[in-house]
């Protein structure tokens, strides 16, 4: 579904990928591990078209990352950035737009299914994005992931400001979904989980 | 608007001012009389140690060089009143604001001069044309009188206005680049994830006018009604043109902001609708 070959990129005079290479099968679960600032958001950049190799290639269903199939691309991939960084609106307002621009209808019922998985009442939706906690910001960013249901997630540290309980609920629903999923993590709760078996891919 | 013929509205002048048509010339010493009040200003300047004196000294002297040559060339303009000269200079004019827009809003006149001029020329060209044709009603549209100083207000305010506009845009998103990516995702529509960047540009370039309109004529007389009534004109004929004029900077500065932004998108982005660095003249900001 995903794959890097030979992928090649420098920034800033400082080597991100050599030689690198990953493949990530449809529905599979991978775990990316290793110190902060090698490069592994970079990773999901490129898939997203945020970045550009400067040698090799990525593929995305055996498709090159073009200008032609950017849109369909990123239709099909949801990004959990490590920030979160929505824009400032009210959470209701955003939720909207987002849902009109991708063209779903949410369901009710699967929506306060959601909140109640994730801790969220719904006073939360009146607030503004950036009076969120970073706990909270989490919990909305996947709220929105789980509700836009696209094929292949990418999660950025996806519990690191969640407490121990929740991680270990979060990342137990997010690997039983039928997706394929990426995740850089730090939380153990990951690296123990069943689901992840073996492809854990540790970062040099 | 003006509810006269041309004729009529010139015989009337005429008949109110007499034979003092124009203002009176002002002698070149009792003009540069005014430098004497420099002299404690430049003093003051000096004991308070705000070292604001040279460019002072030469932002003024710049004034009068500039205005000399203006009005050199405006003497020559007006006397040959020629359709293809006045052309040839309103078009070095959006030439000159391109330049002074791109470098006020830190950007690079190379990649963006296209996008700019034409988003100034075209809401300038049907305005100026539509003032001189149907509001004012003259016969040639190309008269100098008109065309020359009309197109240089409209120019000067959509000057101010355009800068804001593609300022607060591009430094927007810049500042803002990961919440701009993270809604390219989200949305997966560069139009969405840019609204809210155009909306606050275009209101903050485009609210200062509005504003002025609010308050014009309650503390200060507008410019351009001074310069009418001190040639001649009535206060009426004055205030109608600037309403006129008001209307119409208003119009040209909100067009021409909304095509510099949108002409210049296809430049600013690449392929995959991040923003490229290289539009912007130097990297510190």
């Amino acid at each position: 579904m995903i794959e890097f070959k030979s992928a090649y990129l420098t920034r800033n005079k400082k080597t991100i990928f050599d030689n690198f290479d990953l493949q990530v099968r449809e529905n599979e679960k991978i775990l990316l591990q290793g110190k902060s600032g090698t490069g592994k958001t970079t990773l999901f950049k490129l898939l997203l078209g945020f970045e550009t190799l400067d040698k090799g290639r990525v593929t995305f269903n055996g498709h090159r990352i073009l200008k032609e199939n950017i849109k369909k691309i990123r239709q099909h991939i949801f990004y959990l950035s490590q920030d979160i960084d929505l824009k400032n609106e009210t959470i209701k307002i955003l939720l909207d737009e987002i849902w009109e621009t991708n063209q779903i209808k949410p369901d009710p019922e699967k929506f306060s299914d959601l909140l109640a998985l994730l801790d969220l009442n719904t006073q939360i939706l009146n607030q503004n994005t950036n009076k969120l906690s970073g706990g909270e910001r989490q919990r909305v960013g996947l709220l929105i992931c789980f509700m836009l249901d696209r094929t292949v997630w990418l999660l950025d540290e996806p519990t690191s400001a969640l407490e121990e309980t929740m991680k270990k609920k979060i990342a137990d629903y997010i690997l039983h979904q039928n997706k394929t999923i990426v995740v850089i993590s730090h939380d153990t709760v990951w690296k123990q989980h069943p689901a992840i078996n073996n492809r854990i891919r540790q970062w040099a | 608007m003006i509810p006269y013929g041309n004729n009529t509205r010139l015989l009337i002048i005429e008949l109110d001012s007499g034979h003092k048509m124009g203002a009176q010339d002002l002698n070149i010493f009792s003009l540069a009389s005014l430098l004497i009040f420099l002299l404690p200003i430049l003093y003051i300047n000096h004991r308070l140690r705000l070292s604001i004196n040279k460019t002072l000294a030469i932002s003024i002297t710049r004034m009068c060089v500039q205005l000399g040559f203006v009005g050199l060339y405006l003497e020559f303009l007006f006397k040959f009143n020629s359709p293809v000269l006045n052309t040839v200079y309103l078009l070095i004019m959006i030439t000159i604001a391109c330049q002074s827009i791109l470098r006020s809003s830190n950007l690079k006149f190379k990649k963006l001069f296209a996008p700019v001029f034409f988003s100034l020329l075209i809401p300038f060209v049907v305005i100026l044309f539509f003032f001189n044709a149907v509001v004012v009603d003259i016969d040639n549209l190309f008269e100098a009188k008109y065309l020359i100083p009309i197109g240089g207000m409209l120019l000067g305010n959509c000057l101010r206005s355009i800068i804001i506009g593609l300022n607060r845009f591009y430094s927007g998103i810049k500042k803002d680049e990961k919440v701009y990516l993270y809604s390219i995702s989200l949305f997966n529509s560069r139009i969405q994830a840019l609204k809210p960047y155009f909306k606050d540009a275009f209101l903050s370039a485009i609210t200062p006018t509005i504003a002025s309109m609010a308050t014009i004529g309650l503390v200060a007389l507008p410019g351009m009604m001074t310069g009418q009534i001190l040639g001649g004109s009535i206060p009426m004929v004055a205030i109608k043109y600037q309403v006129a004029i008001m209307c119409s900077i208003f119009y040209t500065e909100y067009f021409s902001t909304i095509l510099s932004i949108i002409f210049s998108l296809n430049v600013a982005f690449n392929d995959f609708d991040v923003l490229k660095k290289d539009i912007f003249l130097s990297k510190e900001k």
